[in-house]
């Protein structure tokens, strides 16, 4: 395989999502991104729009809110309780396979 | 193509209420949940069952749907008879959510349509796409070139959607983490009426890998050694991703210990490090010889493993 035409790939968390960038990639409108922001659902707790940028992290997040949300019906809070609970899961899991333990 | 009956994917009836679909909807997508489903086919599952729910809860698609279904069963051949759907308006604005790619070709050939109708006159951006990439961790830290392939819809001269297999090749940057993203700028969706194409974001996950395990940007391996390597030290030649390195095995080593390699994980600005997980296994007594040396341990050698840790060194 030729290696020379292969497609640059932007590692996400170098270059990171402007709100803009961000809304389209989880396929909300702006505002949704805005309302999770300003209720410490999503982000970092930086004040003030202009300066939001949106990581890697926040990507994974925010689809699984917009997923608990739209297929579940779920109120924002309850969904990211569940978000907060995956990724607790998430982190258990790397911790258990880093010790060399198996999870079934 | 088969003809899908979606009332049988969600398990209800033909005269069922939206909300009753939404019930059997939800019930499936916790069972079907790729980040907890134990199933094999979850993610086939959670296709169909997303596909069956965005046509059976939009009242005008599932009355164009319905008036289909009267002349066909599942698993049925199938071809969509021209304007099989005349008198029916699907509103554009849900196919926002849905990514063609995702759905399967029944769903594409029958609500893929993106003619006209609905976005005359309009220029809009295409949307993003999202996608998973399992990478080994050997590209982590050298990147590699891999392809990926994707279902991508491709519209007729009708406006009709069926998916169509692409492959891209795409250069694993050095130094990715597991769960981290990566932007593949305008290869997302076409954009509509002259509109700039969307981005395609690969989340990337690492392939189980035998020897090494990876936490964030740490590595960890486990180093198998013998008694007499952990107990007196040792010098040992050891494989690492990033090549072989000298290591060197402290004396009075237990099993356990970690022996960090600093800046030999994941590379990165900040790298992170790899670390050797120490392993005494002992070597088995099944000759004379070794067994006159166990003895001899035994006797010259007073320990208890099971009294106090200064016992054990």
């Amino acid at each position: 395989m030729a290696e020379y035409n292969a497609i640059e790939a932007e590692v996400l968390d170098d270059a990171r999502l402007t709100l803009e960038e961000f809304a389209r990639a989880c396929a909300v409108e702006r505002q949704w991104v805005v309302e999770r922001v300003e209720s410490g659902m999503l982000g970092d707790g930086t004040r003030y729009v202009s300066k939001w940028q949106f990581t890697s992290h926040d990507l994974t997040r925010a689809r699984r809110l917009r997923q608990m949300e739209f297929d579940f019906d779920a109120e924002p809070e309850l969904a990211a309780l569940v978000a907060d609970l995956f990724e607790e899961v998430d982190h258990l899991r790397r911790r258990l396979r880093a010790a060399g333990l198996k999870l079934e | 193509m088969e003809f899908k009956d979606y009332y049988q994917t969600l398990g209800v009836d033909r005269d069922a209420a939206i909300p009753d679909i939404k019930k059997a909807y939800r019930k499936l997508a916790r069972k079907y949940h790729p980040d907890i489903s134990k199933e094999p086919d979850a993610a086939l599952r959670m296709q169909e069952i997303n596909e069956a729910k965005a046509v059976l809860t939009d009242p005008e698609k599932r009355a164009a749907y319905d008036q289909l279904g009267e002349r066909y069963r599942a698993g049925q051949d199938f071809r969509p008879p021209p304007d099989w759907d005349a008198g029916f308006e699907f509103s554009g604005s849900s196919f926002e959510d849905i990514d063609l790619g995702e759905f399967s070709d029944f769903f594409a050939n029958l609500f893929g349509q993106r003619g006209p109708r609905t976005h005359r006159g309009h220029r809009m951006q295409g949307g993003d796409r999202h996608a998973k990439i399992y990478v080994d961790l050997e590209d982590a830290y050298h990147g590699a070139v891999r392809t990926v392939t994707l279902h991508v819809p491709q519209t007729d001269a009708q406006g009709h959607v069926s998916a169509r297999e692409h492959n891209l090749k795409v250069r694993i940057p050095k130094g990715i983490k597991e769960g981290q993203h990566i932007r593949l700028a305008g290869q997302g969706h076409p954009g509509i009426g002259g509109g700039e194409p969307g981005n395609l974001y690969l989340e990337v996950h690492f392939t189980p890998d035998p020897d090494y395990r990876v936490e964030g940007r740490d590595v960890f391996a486990t180093l198998r050694v013998a008694p007499w390597e952990a107990a007196l030290g040792a010098a040992i030649d050891v494989p690492t991703p990033s090549g072989q390195v000298h290591l060197k095995i402290p004396k009075g080593s237990q099993g356990g210990r970690k022996l960090r390699l600093k800046g030999r994980g994941l590379p990165g600005d900040e790298p992170g490090d790899l670390y050797f997980v120490l392993e005494v296994v002992l070597p088995p007594a099944h000759t004379d010889k070794a067994r006159r040396l166990y003895e001899s341990m035994a006797r010259d050698m007073p320990f208890n493993p099971r009294q106090t840790r200064q016992a054990n060194g």
